[in-house]
């Protein structure tokens, strides 16, 4: 099957981007090189194009309650005019998807899942869906810009778009008569933005923040530096980190549950897991050398075949080996694991991530 | 892009003759094999003293996103490795034919040099 595009993708082409097929679609992975992409978002700011990311519009009477009975986290703490972080769970308790719901009304919502499984998500909350309410799949309505870094909020200022408003809020505004919505989101621990943006528009936009962001030492990023970002936050990736074998509460996820919700899909298995305590927990590693570890490698405690890595890359910003390990839940942080790197036995410390201290707000 | 004053092999090592070291040549890998690989983060290469095997894993050069393996360009002796890759792995990609170099070795046979691909050939194979 050949891959989608984005609406983007020729302006990708003409910075000279690598592409990679990411869950059907072909994506910048990285354009002057992933660690310089990396540093400008820890030091300046980075545009991402993040447009293969679903679209999924919730809505009609009751929409905010039906999605509330559905996804796991309470929909009760938040106001319209703010996302919110949250899962799609099975009966079982495993992870169908994370996704970032906007609460535009208490009638209309907005799910951003991930590309892989917004087909999935849109196509289980359809079939539950009460009368009165729709699910639309609506991938391709809005491309979505992630800029993301210290001078995120210099470069869409000067552009006359507004910045500034708390932390998971978001804005309604213009930019040169095309209508955007500005969230202060992202996935990388830097404070930033991410703009939805009519899917046909979004050229305009991008090249509008670039050309403004050059003094700032914007660059374009792909998403070989989104996931460097994110490792070092500690952020789970759905599919590696969690899925519908990594329940919530095994993935650090814990925190978007509303566990006190009389309704939500997966609730009874959650609930009992909690009780009894997860099975096993996912953790920060850091290496004590110099490699890297890597997802699927098996790691030991006390010489056993105790655990496994879930992600694991190069961490630019402190120069070692990072990852997320599922590990016995009495291995605690601060403890000495080994990770078996291909044959070699390998020593890495765990710790409690964010891995990188950041200033996100 | 592909110094005609060294010979390459199709795993995107190049070799020169004579390194430093007497009787040796020295390894590193190409311009092609930097930028396909990207940002180079972590190298494993073989020890000083290490028989290596011509075609054959001898370490390993790891990006962000990926390993990949290093082959020797022939068989030999490693006599000397660049010790400044283990904090500074970028020099592979900033300058792969020059401070970015990893190895050098005696080789079994020095004939073998010979017969590996000319830059002509080289580009010709990645230039497709």
């Amino acid at each position: 099957m050949t891959p989608a595009r984005t609406s983007l993708y020729n302006r990708h082409a003409e910075l000279r981007a690598k592409f990679a097929e990411f869950s059907g679609w072909e994506m910048p992975l990285q354009y002057s090189g992933v660690v310089n992409e990396h540093t400008a978002v820890r030091e300046r700011a980075g545009l991402f194009d993040v447009s293969h990311l679903g679209k999924v519009s919730v809505s009609g009477p009751g929409a905010r309650a039906f999605v509330d009975s559905c996804l796991t986290n309470s929909l009760d703490k938040i106001e319209p005019g703010h996302a919110q972080y949250t899962l799609c769970c099975d009966e079982s308790g495993g992870v169908v998807d994370d996704l970032i719901v906007y609460l535009r009304s208490d009638d209309d919502l907005l799910l951003v899942p991930n590309a892989a499984n917004s087909a999935e998500v849109a196509r289980r909350l359809d079939q539950a869906a009460p009368e009165g309410v729709q699910v639309r799949d609506e991938h391709r309505r809005y491309a979505i810009l992630a800029l993301q870094g210290p001078a995120a909020d210099t470069t869409l200022s000067s552009l006359w778009i507004p910045v500034g408003h708390e932390y998971m809020s978001f804005v309604d505004a213009e930019y040169n008569d095309i209508a955007i919505t500005v969230c202060r989101t992202g996935y990388t621990g830097e404070r930033g933005y991410e703009l939805l943006v009519p899917w046909d528009d979004a050229g305009v936009v991008w090249d509008a923040i670039l050309a403004c962001g050059e003094p700032n030492g914007v660059e374009p990023c792909g998403l070989g530096a989104r996931d460097t970002l994110r490792t070092e936050m500690g952020y789970p990736l759905h599919g590696q980190d969690l899925s519908m074998d990594i329940s919530p509460l095994q993935g650090r996820s814990g925190w978007a549950v509303g566990w006190t919700k009389p309704a939500f899909w997966g609730r009874e298995v959650l609930l009992a897991e909690k009780a009894a305590g997860p099975a096993r927990r996912l953790r920060g590693i850091r290496s004590t050398g110099r490699t890297i570890p890597r997802p699927g490698m098996a790691v030991k405690v006390d010489g056993a075949d105790d655990g496994v890595v879930t992600s694991g890359t190069f961490s630019p910003t402190l120069r070692v080996g990072i990852g997320l390990a599922l590990l016995p839940p009495k291995v605690t942080e601060g403890a000495e694991v080994k990770v078996d790197i291909r044959g070699r036995s390998e020593t890495f410390e765990v710790v409690q991530p964010p891995f990188v201290k950041t200033s996100p707000s | 892009m592909y110094p005609e004053d060294l010979k390459y092999t199709s795993e995107h090592e190049w070799v020169r003759k004579p390194g430093e070291a007497d009787g040796s040549v020295r390894v590193g890998i190409t311009h092609f094999a930097q930028e396909q690989l990207g940002d180079i983060v972590y190298v494993q290469l073989p020890a000083v003293g290490d028989a290596v095997t011509g075609g054959k894993t001898c370490g390993e050069l790891e990006s962000t996103k990926s390993v990949s393996e290093l082959f020797a360009p022939m068989s030999g002796r490693v006599v000397a490795r660049n010790d400044e890759l283990d904090s500074a792995p970028e020099r592979i990609n900033t300058d792969p034919y020059g401070a970015g170099w990893m190895f050098e070795l005696v080789p079994d046979d020095p004939s073998v040099f010979d017969g590996l691909m000319s830059a002509e050939d080289y580009r010709a194979q990645v230039e497709g």
